[in-house]
């Protein structure tokens, strides 16, 4: 259902970087909010490391700290132990600043709600993220990526829930960005339309080879991702590798 | 406390800097407003109370002279109670440390009684010893200027003869609460003041002995003022009467009256604008609020809590607003009118004016205040009576937006798409969207009025000694003198241009209405007093015919063409009918101008003047004024600089005050407007905000989608707001000009910069204040919530 897309992935990693080198390098990652009597403990000695073109799904049930991981993954939070790596950047360091350039040049985000700008059309809110990053994809093709160019002049409110995560997903990608980061992305779906969105996601991960972390409670997702990750009480508790991950149409829901 | 008002309490205290914009505007409003009605009372009860126990007079009139037998014919006149007649003469004064000449009004008291009427107020020393001769009572306001005490001297020339006088005492008298000099409507506490001997002394100097030149009475319960004024004036015509005048004629009283008037129309125009304002915030604030707390609304339902409970919490959340915002506007106003009374003392001298808060301002404020906030809140909470349960518990629908108005037409096309978000924002909420401007445009407006006041006196102070009249000194002859008086002026040393003129007061007829005033007798080709028409052209008097000012020919309905009955007042009193030739641009109020020449045909009386316009040489100042000092002839010498000097230490001073409360006050409003404003665009668009910085938005290009739709909204009330600011000026001025002074609007392009930079200042600073406030949005709390 997806037209080709022409843009070789690898144009906008940086060219110091091998291929093969963990996109994140996480050691020991753990992160408590509050402190003293109120401290609450979200995640403690996480190791991970993610590379380029990978479709990670992040498992866990509410509370189990998956949330946290992606938050700290995406740059919007920062560590309160271990090592964060983006390629060499040390974003447990990073400042405010820091962190904004990291999330406008590298992160995509798709999340539950949506979160689109009701005043922009569809196409205005693909575009707002064009006229901020570096080397966009035409506003159309990322539109036109997702099968929505037909509805591109609609606002948000004239858009059924899986049109508004596909318009989502393309005002993500726009940017061409090294990592896309989807939470919960089908949670506010009907299955269907949750299909059509996943198909979306598992596409860009494939043609652009865009390093791709979902995370949901959803167990059965995990079977389109290379490796999945099952998180509970701030911990890693299981990994596991598919070595042949299916398409999100075989899957069984 | 029940769990609603605790709710209530916590609900303020996270709303804080938003109530308190709210309230600081109700509070600016109810300041104006308690300040100016308390200034008005304060004003009145001292007028009152001093005229009663000092016992004022009702009706005036002076006249050439009269024997006193007179005086009983006037108590005879039906609707007389009580008459005090007096000599009042004016003269030059030598004052010690002052080197000008200054002049002093000096009125007789009855030498073996208390005068009846009009009786003095003693601040210091003591009264005149019975028939003591050497010895005078000084005004309050001329010692103050000059630092004298009981026992100083001043010199007096009276009738020629220089005359020393002791000062027994310092004291204020009812009929000069506002002490000019005749015909002048600023004060000159320097170079004129008001003195009081025994009669004796006085008439006997002036050879008076045994008559009287001025006359008070007042009136018995009931009597027909009018019909008193006319039969007073028969009595006293064949003795050069002037024509009588009531109270509301007299030029102190009538300045009071005019002081109160300029408050009335203050205490109402701006706070209504303030409270209006308020109003708006509240019901932006409160909407907001009610918005946020859909859901809570709809649990509290739920469980059983009914409308009237509900609307109940959210009238007190506003009425919690008023508290603050009145207590405030009370202390402001009650600070600042205690202030400004102290600046009356300046211009008004009573015994006493204290201040005195008015309680029926308090309440009309506290109902004010009340109204406008209830108004704000009613739609809001009548929203939420619509709202049932089960609907309020699903969240708001989403936001339906479509193209903006300019984009449809093609206009906004190539704008980037920040600017169309905003554009769209306001098309949604179109009535939010035109309240928000209106109130920036009401404070743009607020801002224009207190500058344009103080550039029209500056016009007129300009217009009137630079441009009219441009002598250095006027110096006038105790009594009209024959032409060649003026080559005597000619020949005092350093004297450059000598130009005489005659004043002689007449009675202005036209139809029903006249009018009483001195009319100007200049030479045809005057170079030093000059008459001016609207269009700063000069008038060049006709040998026939009057040029009355403005304010003189509305007063009488006349225009140029039309012919105008003038009555002399003095010696034959002729009465001839002249024609209106035009009209002269005159701020100082009523004047009437001839040809001087044309003036004394009329007269009948040969060429004679009644002073001269002078000017002096820069480097024999003293010495003309030493030689001034030795003149007897001269009645008094005004001073163009010293008159400018003292409105500038006076006048100027208190309006540069009262412009200061004003322009904090707008200033005050225009910062909390734009703040509310802002802030509530923050918390209306939080989600998408948050969602733009996820998406790598830096803070300052959140910021600029924040700020965006205010800064259009601002840009189109600037302009209006100028334009309604200059109406609002123009309507104030209407409503407070009066026939003594007239204030002309005047709208300068510095006065419109100032009041643009003010609101952009606001605005700016404001939308930096409600950006900080972006740092605390809550990133990854956005994302999670649902619209």
């Amino acid at each position: 259902m997806f037209r080709w897309w022409p843009v070789n992935p690898s144009d906008h990693k940086p060219a110091a970087t091998n291929a093969s080198d963990p996109v994140f390098k996480v050691r020991n990652l753990g992160k408590v909010y509050g402190s003293g009597h109120a401290a609450v403990r979200a995640l403690s000695g996480v190791d991970l490391d993610l590379r380029a073109g990978e479709l990670i799904v992040l498992l866990g049930a509410s509370g189990s700290g998956k949330s946290t991981l992606l938050n700290l993954l995406g740059g919007l939070d920062t560590p309160s132990e271990g090592d964060l790596r983006y390629r060499d950047w040390n974003l447990g360091a990073a400042d405010e600043n820091g962190l904004t350039r990291y999330r406008r040049d590298v992160v995509g985000f798709v999340f539950q709600f949506y979160n689109l700008i009701p005043s922009l059309t569809a196409r205005e809110n693909v575009a707002l993220i064009t006229e901020i990053a570096r080397n966009p994809i035409p506003t159309t093709e990322a539109l036109a990526l997702v099968d929505l160019l037909p509805r591109a002049d609609h606002f948000p409110a004239q858009l059924s829930g899986g049109e508004q995560q596909r318009v989502a997903i393309a005002r993500a990608i726009a940017k061409r960005p090294e990592v896309l980061l989807c939470d919960e992305p089908t949670g506010a779906l009907d299955v269907r339309t949750g299909v059509t969105v996943l198909e979306a996601v598992q596409r860009i991960n494939r043609e652009l080879g865009t390093l791709t972390v979902i995370i949901t409670h959803n167990a059965v997702l995990a079977e389109m991702a290379d490796r999945v990750f099952t998180l509970s009480d701030g911990r890693i508790q299981k990994s596991h590798t598919n070595n042949r991950p299916r398409s999100v149409t075989e899957l069984a829901w | 406390m029940s769990l609603l008002d605790l709710k209530l309490l916590r609900d303020l205290r996270a709303l804080k800097s938003q109530a308190l914009a709210v309230a600081l505007v109700m509070a600016c409003g109810l300041a104006m407003m308690i300040m100016t009605r308390s200034l008005i009372l304060s004003l009145h009860t001292a007028r009152t109370g001093y005229y009663e126990r000092h016992r004022f007079a009702e009706v005036f009139s002076s006249l050439k002279s009269a024997p006193q037998s007179v005086s009983t014919r006037i108590a005879a006149i039906p609707g007389v109670a009580a008459v005090e007649t007096s000599v009042a003469m004016q003269v030059s004064l030598d004052i010690p440390g002052m080197i000008q000449p200054a002049t002093g009004l000096i009125n007789s008291l009855p030498d073996r009684r208390e005068t009846k009427l009009n009786r003095l107020y003693l601040r210091t020393g003591r009264l005149l010893a019975p028939a003591a001769r050497n010895e005078a009572l000084v005004s309050e306001a001329f010692s103050d200027a000059h630092q004298l005490r009981p026992g100083d001297n001043v010199s007096a020339i009276l009738n020629g003869r220089k005359t020393t006088l002791r000062i027994a005492g310092i004291v204020l008298a009812p009929q000069f609460v506002f002490e000019a000099p005749p015909g002048s409507a600023l004060p000159d506490n320097r170079s004129f003041g008001v003195f009081w001997m025994r009669e004796e002394a006085l008439a006997e100097a002036f050879n008076l002995e045994g008559a009287f030149n001025t006359v008070a009475l007042t009136l018995a319960p009931g009597a027909n003022e009018n019909a008193v004024i006319a039969e007073l004036d028969r009595v006293l015509e064949p003795y050069g009467g002037l024509r009588a005048y009531g109270r509301k004629d007299h030029p102190s009283d009538m300045r009071v009256s005019d002081e109160i008037r300029v408050l009335q129309g203050l205490s109402f125009g701006f706070p209504l604008v303030f409270l209006s304002v308020a109003a708006f915030m509240t019901h932006s604030v409160m909407s907001r609020q009610i918005a946020l707390q859909r859901e809570q609304i709809a649990i509290l339902k739920a469980f059983g809590f009914t409308n009237r409970q509900i609307g109940l919490h959210f009238v007190k959340f506003a009425l919690a607003i008023v508290v603050v915002g009145t207590a405030a506007g009370v202390l402001a106003g009650w600070l600042l009118g205690q202030k400004l009374v102290l600046m009356y003392h300046l211009f008004f001298r009573f015994p006493a004016l204290d201040f005195h808060l008015a309680s029926g301002a308090l309440v009309a404020a506290v109902v004010a205040s009340s109204i406008a906030a209830l108004v704000g809140v009613i739609g809001a909470v009548r929203r939420v009576s619509a709202l049932s349960p089960a609907e309020a518990m699903r969240p708001e629908p989403p936001a339906s937006f479509r193209p903006a108005f300019f984009e449809r037409i093609g206009v906004a096309r190539r704008f980037g798409v920040s600017f169309r978000m905003s554009l769209r924002n306001i098309e949604r909420k179109p009535v939010q969207a035109a309240l928000t401007c209106t109130a920036l445009a009401l404070a743009t407006g607020i801002l224009v009025i207190p500058n344009s006041f103080r550039d029209g006196i500056n016009h007129i102070l300009d217009f009137q000694w630079d441009v009219l009249q441009r002598q250095t000194v006027t110096v006038s002859l105790v009594e009209p003198g024959p032409a060649r008086a003026l080559a005597d002026f000619r020949a005092l040393p350093g004297v450059i241009h000598a130009e005489p003129f005659r004043a002689v007061p007449v009675e202005l007829r036209a139809g029903h209405h006249s009018r009483r005033l001195g009319v100007t007798g200049i030479p045809a080709d005057a170079f030093l007093a000059r008459v001016m028409d609207a269009d700063n052209r000069h008038i060049v008097l006709p040998p026939q015919g009057v040029v009355l000012s403005k304010a003189l020919a509305d007063t009488l309905s006349l225009r140029p063409g039309d012919s105008v009955v003038l009555r002399v007042l003095q010696g034959k009193r002729p009465e001839r009918s002249v024609s209106v030739v035009a009209l002269a641009e005159d701020f100082a109020g009523v004047a009437a101008y001839m040809d001087m020449d044309a003036l004394n045909r009329l007269l009948g009386e040969g060429d004679r003047i009644n002073g001269a316009r002078l000017t002096i040489a820069k480097g024999r100042w003293n010495e003309f004024l030493t030689a001034m000092k030795n003149t007897p002839q001269s009645a008094g010498v005004v001073i163009k600089e010293a008159v400018r000097e003292s409105f500038r230490r006076t006048t100027a001073e208190s309006i540069g005050l009262i412009q200061m409360i004003y322009l904090t006050f707008a200033t005050a409003v225009a910062f909390g407007i734009v703040y509310n404003s802002a802030r509530i665009s923050l918390s209306e668009r939080a989600r998408e905000l948050a969602t733009l910085r996820v998406l790598g938005f830096t803070r300052g290009e959140v910021g600029g989608v924040l700020v965006g739709e205010l800064v259009i909204l601002t840009l189109v009330a600037l302009p209006a707001g100028l334009v309604i600011g200059s109406l609002m000026a123009k309507a104030i001025l209407v409503s407070v000009n009066t026939e003594t002074v007239r204030l002309p609007l005047i709208l300068t392009p510095a006065n419109y910069a100032f009041a643009v930079l003010v609101v952009a200042t606001a605005t700016t600073l404001s939308a930096a204040l409600a950006c900080r406030r972006l740092n605390q949005l809550d990133l990854v709390g956005a994302l999670k919530a649902r619209d």
